[in-house]
């Protein structure tokens, strides 16, 4: 098994956000949010474009500055821990994006190293700059490239990959990374039907591994699969529980007001249309609800 | 979602820019620059066509130009010490700028850190905007006179001052490259605990390398333009011949040096153009 949870270190412990606002110039794009999350669960986070998604994601690793409120991991609060502190938390958090997340010019393989890059010291940073990674991480790249289904593609240029391809990398960093925490926005933006399959199954695993898994999703058929789903609306959590309890009225309710539709009925002509072949990280318009690939 | 912002109803104008106190106000002193310069500059077209200086003689004297092999030699000579001034000029000027520029850029995401850290974090980032700006604002001929004062005529002091203001400007391009690179993928190394050099190396200059090679390939372009007229302070170069010759009235030679340094000059140009074209991508 490549992937085996971290054991030297305390684990990172429950996340908690108590009323929680960011303004980012009037209107916030969170407020007010109280949310926990136990250790090992797997959470979809749903909501209409720019209803705080991505906001509630970049809190948690302390990269957009609190307006109010507090976060806790594992009992001490997220925004004061010192800089020492903060890079062990940031290390044991794994994010994966739409597809902006990757180095385009870098090969592929050095995309994957950069999971490993938060432990290591400053001289094994030169030399992976300089001359790639090797030994065991260069080994562990390989199986991990092998089990996205990528084997031999180490020494591609990232930019030369498919949207599908490069989110497998982003997939295989996270392997490479043995995240506590798997923060997932909008992973299955960029991507085919196919590689939506793989990249959820991935994700489950590492989460069956005992990783806490946050996704944020367009797509309410694949929140669906996820024991608990929390619903914002204009950066406030309107629905928090199972997916039975989601009704077709609730639903409405949190994408009431998006001009582009809900999420829950895509429209079979756009459906398909991402335009996934054109070249360079600029590929994707956001928040093109809908659109995503089932 | 927050509803857009209003805006004042009406027509929604054209591209140009709509009539303003402001606008108005610009054009006015616009118009009053062109005349106070206009007057200090003595500027005659009158006096340029009807002049009875002797340009007609330098001209005509030009032709013409002087081809003996001596000539020729000494053309050759003052131009190859010409280009390898602007190559070690623009060389040196690089490997100076990137340092500097890496100081000189700054980190976006500094949440949460103290005051103190962001202070730690602005005064390399202050000084090595300070030195990149004085290199570059002094011009390289100034320059030139300086480093001749210092260490004496010839191609040596040329080369220094190509250096220390190709270093400037560089410097400054080098910084707003690594700026303007796409942040996503920087930030998504800082949020998994990379740290700022990390993240510097592995995200933001592999996005602004190729952009590096394009603008020394300009900048040596620039040299050696430049260095064509150091020589004019005696700081080596084809121009010091040229200043020479000028100097004896020796008209078809400074004929020969000139023409063979534009055809130089230009085929550094298309040289240079080709190559960046390839680079883009
Ligand atoms: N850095 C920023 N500066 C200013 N405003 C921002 C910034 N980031 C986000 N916002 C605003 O905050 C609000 C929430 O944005 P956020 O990115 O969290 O939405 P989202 O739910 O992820 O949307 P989408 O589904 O389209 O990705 C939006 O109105 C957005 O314009
Ligand atoms: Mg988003």
């Amino acid at each position: 098994m490549i992937s085996s949870p971290r054991s030297k270190e305390k684990p990172l412990g429950r996340i908690a956000l108590e009323d929680v606002t960011v303004r980012f110039s009037k209107a916030p794009a969170l407020e007010d949010v109280t949310i926990e999350v136990e250790p090992g669960e797997r959470l979809a986070v749903i909501g209409a474009s720019g209803a705080g998604k991505t906001t509630l994601f970049r809190v948690l690793t302390r990269s957009v500055a609190l307006t109010s409120g507090r976060i806790a991991v594992g009992g001490r609060d997220l925004y004061t821990l010192s800089k020492k502190e903060l890079k062990g938390v940031r290390r044991r958090v794994g994010t994966i994006y739409q597809a902006y997340n990757l180095v385009p010019q870098l090969p592929a393989g050095i995309n994957v190293a950069l999971g490993e890059v938060g432990g290591m010291g400053s001289l094994k940073t030169l030399r992976t700059f300089l001359a790639g990674p090797e030994g065991a991480l260069a080994k562990r790249i390989e199986e991990t490239l092998e089990r996205v289904g990528l084997s031999g593609r180490a020494r591609t240029r990232t930019a030369d990959l498919s949207g599908g391809q490069q989110q497998r990398v982003a997939v295989a960093r996270l392997l490479v990374q043995r995240p506590e925490l798997i923060l997932a926005d909008e992973p299955f933006a960029a991507v085919d039907p196919v590689t939506t399959e793989r990249v959820t199954d991935t994700l489950f695993e590492l989460n069956d591994e005992g990783a806490t898994l946050l996704v944020n999703l367009h797509d309410v058929n694949i929140a669906r699969r996820f024991p608990r789903i929390i619903a914002l609306r204009e950066g406030r959590p309107v629905f928090d529980g199972s997916p039975e309890l989601l009704t077709e009225e609730k639903l409405s309710r949190i994408y009431a007001g998006d001009p582009y539709g809900t999420a829950a009925e895509p429209d079979p002509e756009t459906q398909y249309d991402v335009r996934r072949h054109v070249e360079g990280s600029a590929r994707l318009v956001e928040g093109r609800d809908g659109i995503s690939a089932h | 979602m927050a509803s857009p912002p209003t805006e004042h109803p009406g027509r929604m104008g054209g591209a140009i820019p709509r009539f303003s106190w402001k606008t108005a106000l610009a054009v006015l002193v616009v118009l009053g620059l062109t005349g106070w310069s206009f007057a200090g500059t003595k500027f005659d077209l009158v006096e340029l066509f009807t002049s009875t200086r002797p340009i007609e003689k330098f001209i005509s004297g030009m032709f013409p130009p002087d081809l003996s092999a001596a000539t020729l030699r000494t053309t050759a000579i003052g131009l190859l010490e010409t280009f390898q001034m602007s190559f070690l000029g623009a060389l040196i000027g690089a490997i100076a700028a990137f340092p500097l520029a890496a100081l000189a850029t700054a980190e976006a995401a500094t949440v949460g850190s103290s005051r103190r850290e962001r202070l730690l974090r602005t005064v390399p980032y202050r000084l090595s905007r300070f030195v990149l700006n004085i290199f570059r604002s002094i011009p390289d001929i100034l320059w030139a006179l300086v480093f001749v004062i210092a260490v004496g005529l010839g191609p040596f002091p040329g080369t220094l001052a190509l250096a220390v203001h190709s270093a400037g400007i560089l410097g400054k391009l080098y910084s707003e490259t690594l700026e303007a690179v796409p942040v996503r993928p920087v930030e998504a190394l800082r949020a998994t605990g990379a740290s700022p050099l990390q993240s510097f190396l592995f995200g933001r200059l592999p996005q602004a390398m190729s952009g590096f090679t394009s603008l020394t390939l300009y900048q040596w372009e620039c040299n050696i333009r430049s260095a064509t007229v150091l020589g004019l302070v005696g700081a080596g170069g084809i121009g010091q011949q040229i200043i020479i010759s000028m100097n004896l009235f020796d008209y078809p030679k400074v004929a020969t040096l000139v023409g063979a340094t534009i055809i130089v000059v230009l085929l550094v140009d298309r040289f240079s153009a080709a190559v960046r074209k390839r680079l883009v991508y």
